[in-house]
């Protein structure tokens, strides 16, 4: 896929020269703890720096010492030496290893998701961990560890540009391409992240464990059962720690480079999830949440894998740790700009919150609330132009939206019980991730009707995505509906000023009041699409990469 | 030919090779009847007079209940090898199987990864394969077993010639 202007070839880079030490501090630290302390508690005590018997021998052990840290720093410098990095022709490379050497080389248009992590010491020496997410949900296509934060921020602005068809400008090609401007969006006070965690379902076990524990203490008269909480109590701590430190200081923003989701207390990161990247998200609401109007979201990203033990994969998915309906909606409309929908309020309000047929759901029929006494008339799926919505529980409430071009396969099952009462469920598959999408209990002639549009929209979703370059994406062009439809909403973030044969109308169509698709300002989006335009891009918000 | 409730109407089902149900069999006795003789052991122990602890009706009742299961999963064999069948479409490819949990799955073309063909040693011995389609997503459990060779091949370049054609990204 030739991009323009893509003849220049990037330098070969080094990544920062602290970075192996930043790397492998516990090891030295470990060598440094391992000779240090005991000299040091000698020169506490007052007794000579090397023992008696020893003495003797003391020069050996020193060069030895001495050895074993040249070899590691040795192996440190060398490592550093040969790990080199570019940016060209469309693909970013890495090689690394000395003995061993490896090659690798990602398509930048491939790429599902850039982060930028900062653990607490690289934060301090201000460094930054920069990974390029691929579709193989097992390990970073590319990480490059440590750049400088300001190196960091400029290659994932480089490797975006590139990736998302900006022409880069004939006159300079070595020009490096601005950083996307962007607008943030939302986020999330510390007070009400605290009080989410205090609600969640984790809190509800706390205090039935410790409702048990003292009634059973008070019955057998026997103490010990305090005993068993202490590392049930440990664990629960160190969850809610983590909860805590990566949901800390959560923001949201857009760029016509994707969504850009900060976070972190004392390692941050910075993820980019350019457009079109999110392959399913669902929307859920814990009991005690209720309360308060919260709801958690989350994603399925090709490049993050599934969340599964693995702290980092959870919060990576996590698109929103908590939030009330108002920032749903608008992150909602961040990731579908199109909702397809002449009301997409009022659809994507009865999808959180709604009942039987509000909002054109179609739920599990009358005939089998035996079998779904309370979800019956929640449990539902309504499709709109451009995704499926798929809503269940009645006490976890939960939102699965699939945007129609990101579906894979589908799967219709039916089980004994299920073709008693003429219900079938339908399976929509995605990448790996912590949401999976199934409209459960529907009847049987609606299921069968949903698999074959779903099966005929998807169709028709793909052959619409004609590039990965999300600005040379343009969103519906020839639309068949007739002019009565609503028009589709059109995204401006991908068509931009590229699309200048775009008739107007569209771009005028009606936008229901509310649905704040990314409300980019043209200007912005001229800059990003020539970066000719010399002024700096303004950046709202705190920067912090 | 019976289609379920759940099959989309006016779809012609290619059925796979009746000798699938050999192999099938040979899975079968491979994988209960090793469990049904363990679990006879005790059995055998017992009426030999060397155990005494696991009472004789339960040295009983726990393999016959295996061996119950075990036949009826040999009398459905035949029915669920007779319940697969495959679709090419236009645009997709229908799999369908099943007689008590039934699905039906639609795998799109263009949203083809790659697509495997395998052989195990008594589909090799009846001159069978099982052909496996792969997309991006880890749920999609698209395989089709039993086919004859030539089909296999024949419906292996089929599939890769159209997934091309019909590329789509992730």
């Amino acid at each position: 896929m030739a991009v323009p202007g893509e003849k220049y070839d990037g330098e070969w880079l080094r990544v920062h020269p602290a970075s192996p030490f930043v790397r492998g501090w516990v090891a030295l630290a470990a060598i440094g703890y391992f000779f240090g302390r005991d000299t040091f508690e000698r020169m506490l005590q007052g007794e000579p720096l090397v023992d008696g018997q020893i003495a003797g021998r003391a020069p050996w052990l020193l060069a030895g010492g001495a050895l074993v840290l040249v070899l590691a720093v040795l192996g440190f410098i060398l490592s550093w030496y040969f790990t080199r990095y570019q940016v060209a022709e469309g693909y970013v490379r890495v090689n690394t290893g000395f003995l061993f050497k490896q090659q690798r080389q990602a398509r930048l248009d491939r790429v599902q998701a850039i982060d930028i992590v900062q653990p607490l010491l690289a934060r301090i020496f201000g460094l930054a961990e920069l990974k390029f997410e691929v579709a193989d949900a097992g390990e970073s296509a590319v990480r490059l560890a440590y750049l400088r934060m300001d190196d960091a921020r400029q290659l994932r602005a480089t490797i975006l540009a590139r990736a998302s068809g900006v022409e880069p400008d004939p006159g300079r090609p070595e020009a490096a391409a601005p950083e996307a401007p962007e607008q943030q969006v939302l986020q999330v006070p510390p007070s009400r992240l605290i009080g989410s965690l205090l609600l969640s379902e984790q809190s509800v076990f706390v205090v039935l464990g410790a409702v048990t524990s003292v009634v059973l203490s008070a019955v057998t008269e026997n103490r010990g059962f305090f005993l068993y909480l202490i590392p049930a109590a440990l664990g629960l701590i160190a969850a809610y720690w983590s909860s805590f430190h990566k949901g800390y200081n959560f923001t949201a923003a857009i760029s016509p480079d994707g969504i850009r989701l900060r976070y972190g207390l004392l390692d941050t990161q910075a993820q980019t999830l350019p457009p079109g990247r999110i392959q399913a998200l669902r929307v859920v609401q814990p009991p005690l949440w209720r309360i308060f109007g919260w709801y958690r979201m989350q994603v399925n990203v090709a490049g993050y894998g599934a969340a599964g033990n693995n702290g980092e994969a959870g919060s990576r998915t996590t698109l929103l740790p908590v939030g009330k309906i108002g920032d749903v909606l608008n992150m909602l409309a961040l990731v579908l700009p199109d909702p397809g929908t002449a009301e997409p309020l009022r659809v994507f309000r009865c999808g959180l919150n709604g009942l039987d047929s509000d909002g054109g759901f179609v739920t599990t029929p009358r005939r089998a609330r035996l079998l779904a006494p309370l979800g019956w008339r929640r449990n539902g799926f309504a499709a709109t132009d451009t995704a499926l919505l798929m809503r269940s529980g009645r006490w976890w409430r939960q939102l699965v939206v699939v945007p129609h071009q990101r579906t894979q396969s589908m799967a219709l099952h039916q089980g004994p019980l299920a073709r008693r009462f003429r219900l079938a469920d339908l399976v929509l598959h995605t990448t790996a991730g912590p949401v999976t999408p199934r409209v459960i209990q529907a009847d049987v002639v609606e299921a069968l009707a949903l698999f074959d549009a779903q099966a005929a929209r998807a169709r028709a979703a793909r052959k619409r995505q004609t590039s990965e370059h999300w600005l040379a994406q343009v969103a519906p062009l020839v639309e068949p509906a007739p002019p009565v439809e609503p028009a589709p909403l059109v995204e401006p973030v991908e068509t931009g000023d590229l699309a200048p044969h775009q008739p107007p109308k569209l771009a005028s169509s009606p936008r229901e009041p509310g649905w704040r698709g990314p409300k980019l300002d043209q200007r912005l989006l001229d800059q990003r699409a020539s970066p000719r335009a010399s002024n700096p891009p303004q950046q709202e918000g705190p920067q912090r990469g | 030919m019976h289609t379920a409730a759940i099959d989309p109407p006016g779809i012609t089902w290619l059925r796979v090779s009746p000798k699938y149900v050999t192999v099938r069999l040979a899975e079968w006795a491979f994988g209960n009847l090793i469990v049904v003789a363990l679990l006879s052991l005790p059995l055998l122990l017992i009426l030999l007079g060397w155990w005494t602890w696991p009472p004789l009706w339960l040295a009983v009742a726990v393999p016959a209940f295996m061996l119950v299961l075990a036949l009826w999963r040999l009398v459905v064999i035949p029915r669920q090898v007779r319940a697969i069948g495959y679709a090419e479409r236009d645009d997709d490819l229908l799999i369908r199987g099943g007689i008590f949990f039934q699905r039906v799955m639609v795998v799109p073309y263009g949203r083809m990864q790659y697509v495997d063909i395998s052989v195990g040693p008594v589909e090799r011995w009846l001159g069978l394969c099982t052909l496996t389609l792969h997309t991006a997503s880890a749920s999609t459990n698209a395989s089709i077993p039993g086919l004859p060779a030539e089909e296999g091949a024949r419906l292996r370049e089929q599939l890769s010639a159209r997934g091309e054609a019909r590329l789509a990204g992730l």
